[in-house]
């Protein structure tokens, strides 16, 4: 069953068409990838399906129902979160705080909210940091915070938007367990936007590939890296040319 | 109908004062993006020098002008390096609070120096003279002089900042400040000759506004509110747009004129019992609300 | 009842602020059985009173970084209910009071949809027009006495009333105010653990991100700005009868808006503590300069002159307030 249902999205900027027509299915229990060179419109493609840009064309719909026109607060409370690659609900809270923000969706008790934040900071491996600011956190902790936040809210489907930027390898590692955590444990369906290509081709059991605002390639991600549009839009085309 | 076309001169003609009351404000806000609560404070300390100049040098009112303008520039100038040049580094709501205590201060400064009564030009070339222009438009001549020169100076502040090395530096870091410094341009000092322009044309707006308004202390709230209405509805730090729209709020000044001629003309008992006189300026908040509701970059906004 | 117990848990401040706080409560229990000024005790009155004000402005400005400049405007609509009704009817205190919270925020509401459309500068500024609106149409209003205002002749009553809450001393004032105060501050302490307080503060740093969230910023300011609203009303209306005589440019100025709002971020904008600090420098500041340089001839002006100087300093120096200098502090110690 499709979760998530994107057609034909389109969306410009003045004269600049950031997403051409797009369309792709993220299915119930699955980690998807999404992956194109710097530009190819990945956050904004994440940015339309949450409802944080209004969409030129296409349709959006998420469980099978229609949530192309919907304000972005209405299409988080039916189960889409997504982070934001810098992300901190308040500064002015500390770790455990900013978790609730988003525990409180669903809650109106602060006892609750607290000990469902309390209980995503253990999986996520946050415990000792509760207390802490975000902005003292050391990045590849911020970024963990960033995913608690989201869960917060207790999603169904969660946008992951660039989790292991800036992450040297061994912090990546822990981030690659720690989504494959959310995924296999939690069962919340994923679509990640990642640069880090190993990352991606250990978690995701498909990619979709966009370059220059359109799809130009989806499927196995072993696959796709040999397909040679893929290969193209990432090394450019004369290089491609000359070496494969 | 002479009630009508009355109105609508009186309008324009204050209405091109009031832009170039706004016109500073419009520069300050365009080039550093900061709300000047002490504008109309500067307006009415530049109405003060044109009042005191003229009386102690026996020279016309309106030859105060340049040195009015001088006085405001400096003005400007001191406000920048001395303290909002802090100010900007802080939180939007410190800014707000901070402008208003330099209102605070420049208006009880006025207060202390001058005294709060009412003060009133009596003497001058056109006080007092007036053109009858036929249909119900009687132009007095201050109030055509002050349109005249308002649009003199928007004419001269356009070319500086369109036609000028200076001007363009001055676009340059009202659009990106940081990129600006990378070109070498000093960002610092364009700040401030921002506030020396935005001082001086407000001062002489005051100067021109004195030959037929009288001053207090006081004054400067009404016109600070009337400079954001125009700002608002020309756009923020768009200088053509404070013009026009400063034109707008003029007449909407005259709206209680406007009104007697509709009640006249409909025969409406119960239009002539409102008090419309009272509500002058309620129209210019009023306004403002709606104008920012329905176009929140006004009608020539090209920053936000 | 979790919300009660909210309002009466303060067990995350270090235990040296609760010791400060009780002692200040104890000092406020005890002040009128010393002996004191009539200008002492007028000057403690209004500092409970701007106190009430700033905690109110506190939600919306400072836990939601929306800057209200325009608080006045509710503050007359209470102080004006609930006169207007004592000098018509005869209206107990204690009815005309929530009456008037009723009329501030249903204006509240209808005022509150448009202008939470506005962000940053435009909002603050859309706050004084619709401030000044109103009080232009209490100033040609003939039923609430124009700009002349309105009196409350408290000759009438047989002192003390407690219904009207019209007394001879200001005694009693203070313990009716000091009571609205400690409601206050745990209403507050509630507040800022709420569902609310912490969606607001979230608004306040990215709404972007809040929406993503799934907060409805729109519909969390507009009834935050409610709350602030009933806060100033009610004390609006207690402010009336205190005073006893109210005017719109008294009671509806920019500059009152101005103070209440600059009594919080001096304090500390967004915390419990903060407007309460705010009140209690700027309040006696304010009078006794009045007192001291205001009276004097050919001194006219100089008061104020180093009022707006003061606000100058702070806003420039400390933003963040004097809350926020002791957090830092705090912050730096621990790491």
């Amino acid at each position: 069953m499709a979760l998530l249902e994107v057609t034909n999205l389109t969306k410009r900027f003045g004269g600049l068409t950031a997403n051409d027509a797009v369309s792709f299915e993220v299915t119930k229990g699955e980690l998807l990838g999404l992956i194109g060179p710097n530009g190819a419109g990945k956050t904004t493609l994440f940015n339309c399906i949450a409802g944080l840009h209004p969409i030129d064309a296409g349709t959006v719909h998420f469980q099978e129902q229609n949530i192309t026109r919907l304000a972005s607060h209405e299409i988080a409370r039916l189960g889409l979160a997504r982070t934001f690659q810098i992300m901190v609900a308040s500064g002015d809270l500390n770790v455990l705080e900013n978790i609730m923000v988003g525990c409180f969706l669903h809650t109106g008790s602060r006892m609750k909210a607290k000990a469902e934040a309390e209980q995503i900071l253990k999986d996520m491996e946050l415990s000792d940091l509760g207390g802490y600011l975000v902005s003292e956190l050391p990045v590849a902790a911020q970024k963990r915070v960033a995913m608690a936040t989201a869960l917060g809210t207790r999603p169904k489907l969660l946008l992951l938007d660039e989790v292991a930027a800036g992450l040297n390898p061994s912090e990546i590692e822990g981030i690659t367990a720690i989504i494959q955590r959310i995924h296999t444990e939690m069962g919340i369906t994923v679509m990640l936007i990642e640069h880090v290509m190993e990352m991606v081709m250990n978690l995701s059991q498909r990619v979709v590939v966009l370059d220059y605002g359109r799809k130009i390639a989806e499927g196995d991600p072993k696959l796709v890296v040999k397909d040679p549009n893929v290969i193209k839009a990432y090394l450019g085309e004369r290089y491609a040319k000359e070496h494969l | 109908m002479e009630i009508l076309t009355g109105s609508i001169s009186a309008g324009l003609l204050i209405g091109m004062v009031f832009a170039l009351v706004a016109l500073g404000l419009t520069i300050i806000f365009g080039v550093m993006d900061i709300v000047n609560f002490a504008h109309g404070e500067f307006l009415m300390l530049g109405m003060y020098t044109a009042l005191l100049t003229a009386q102690a040098t026996g020279f016309d009112p309106l030859l105060t002008i340049p040195f009015a303008g001088l006085v405001g520039f400096m003005l400007g100038v001191i406000c920048y390096l001395g303290f909002v040049k802090y100010l900007i580094r802080g939180p939007m709501v410190a800014q707000l609070l901070g402008t208003f205590g330099l209102m605070l201060v420049l208006r009880n400064l006025a207060l202390f120096l001058f005294g709060s009564e009412d003060r009133t030009i009596h003497e001058g070339l056109l006080v007092g003279q007036s053109f009858d222009l036929g249909m119900g438009v009687i132009v007095p001549a201050t109030k055509l002089a002050a349109a005249v020169l308002s649009v003199v100076l928007f004419t001269a502040v356009w070319l500086l900042i369109n036609r000028t090395r200076i001007g363009k530096a001055l676009m340059a870091t009202a659009l990106n400040a940081q990129g600006a410094r990378y070109m070498g341009i000093p960002t610092e000092r364009m700040n401030a000759f921002a506030w020396g322009i935005g001082g001086a044309t407000v001062t002489m707006a005051g100067a021109l506004l004195v030959n037929f308004w009288s001053v207090t202390p006081y004054v400067g709230l009404l016109f600070t509110m009337i400079a954001f209405a125009i700002v608002a509805l020309g756009g923020f730090g768009s200088i053509p747009g404070a013009f026009f729209a400063g034109l707008i709020v003029g007449l909407i000044t005259e709206l209680p004129g406007i009104w007697d001629f509709i009640a006249e003309m409909t025969g409406f008992a119960w239009m002539v019992d409102v008090p419309m006189t009272s509500f002058k300026y309620t129209w210019v908040y009023l306004a403002y609300f709606l104008i920012m509701l329905i176009r929140p970059r006004g009608l020539f906004g090209w920053k936000h | 009842m979790e919300t009660l117990k909210n309002a009466l848990d303060f067990s995350d401040f270090p235990r040296l602020d609760l010791t400060l706080a009780a002692s200040v409560a104890v000092f406020l229990l005890v002040f009128p059985f010393f002996s004191h000024s009539s200008f002492a005790m007028s000057t403690l009155i209004q500092f409970l009173i701007f106190s009430l004000y700033g905690m109110g402005w506190n939600t919306i400005g400072g836990y939601g970084g929306q800057v209200d400049l325009g608080k006045a405007q509710y503050l007359g609509i209470g102080a004006y209910t609930t006169s207007v009704m004592l000098l018509r009817w005869d209206t107990p205190f204690w009815i005309s009071m929530p009456i008037g919270i009723l009329f501030s925020v249903t204006w509240s509401f209808i005022i509150g949809y448009p202008l939470f459309k506005l962000k940053g500068h435009y909002f603050a500024i859309a706050t004084i027009a619709t401030s000044l609106v109103l009080k232009d149409l209490f100033e040609v209003w003939e039923l609430v006495g124009g700009s002349r205002g309105i009196e409350i002749l408290a000759g009438k009553y047989q002192t003390p009333d407690f219904v009207h809450l019209i007394f001879k001393g200001d005694d009693y004032y203070y313990y009716v105010i000091l009571i609205f105060f400690f409601i206050g501050i745990l209403f507050m302490n509630a507040f800022r653990k709420s569902r609310l307080g912490f969606q607001l503060r979230s608004i306040k740093d990215n709404e972007d991100i809040a929406r993503s969230l799934g907060i409805n910023v729109h519909w969390a300011k507009i009834k935050t700005y409610a709350v602030a609203t009933a806060f100033v009303s009610a004390v609006g209306s207690f402010h009336a009868c205190y005073v006893k005589n109210i005017e719109p440019e008294d009671t509806m100025s920019l500059d009152i808006s101005i103070l209440i709002a600059l009594m919080a971020m001096l304090g500390g904008a967004g915390s419990l503590w903060g407007p309460i600090i705010g009140a209690a420098v700027l309040v006696p500041l304010k009078s006794y300069l009045k007192e001291w340089l205001g009276a004097q001839a050919g001194m006219v002006g100089i008061d104020l002159i180093i009022y707006g100087a003061i606000i100058m300093i702070i806003s420039a120096a400390e933003p963040r307030g004097i809350w926020g200098m002791v957090e830092k502090a705090r912050r730096r110690k621990r790491n």
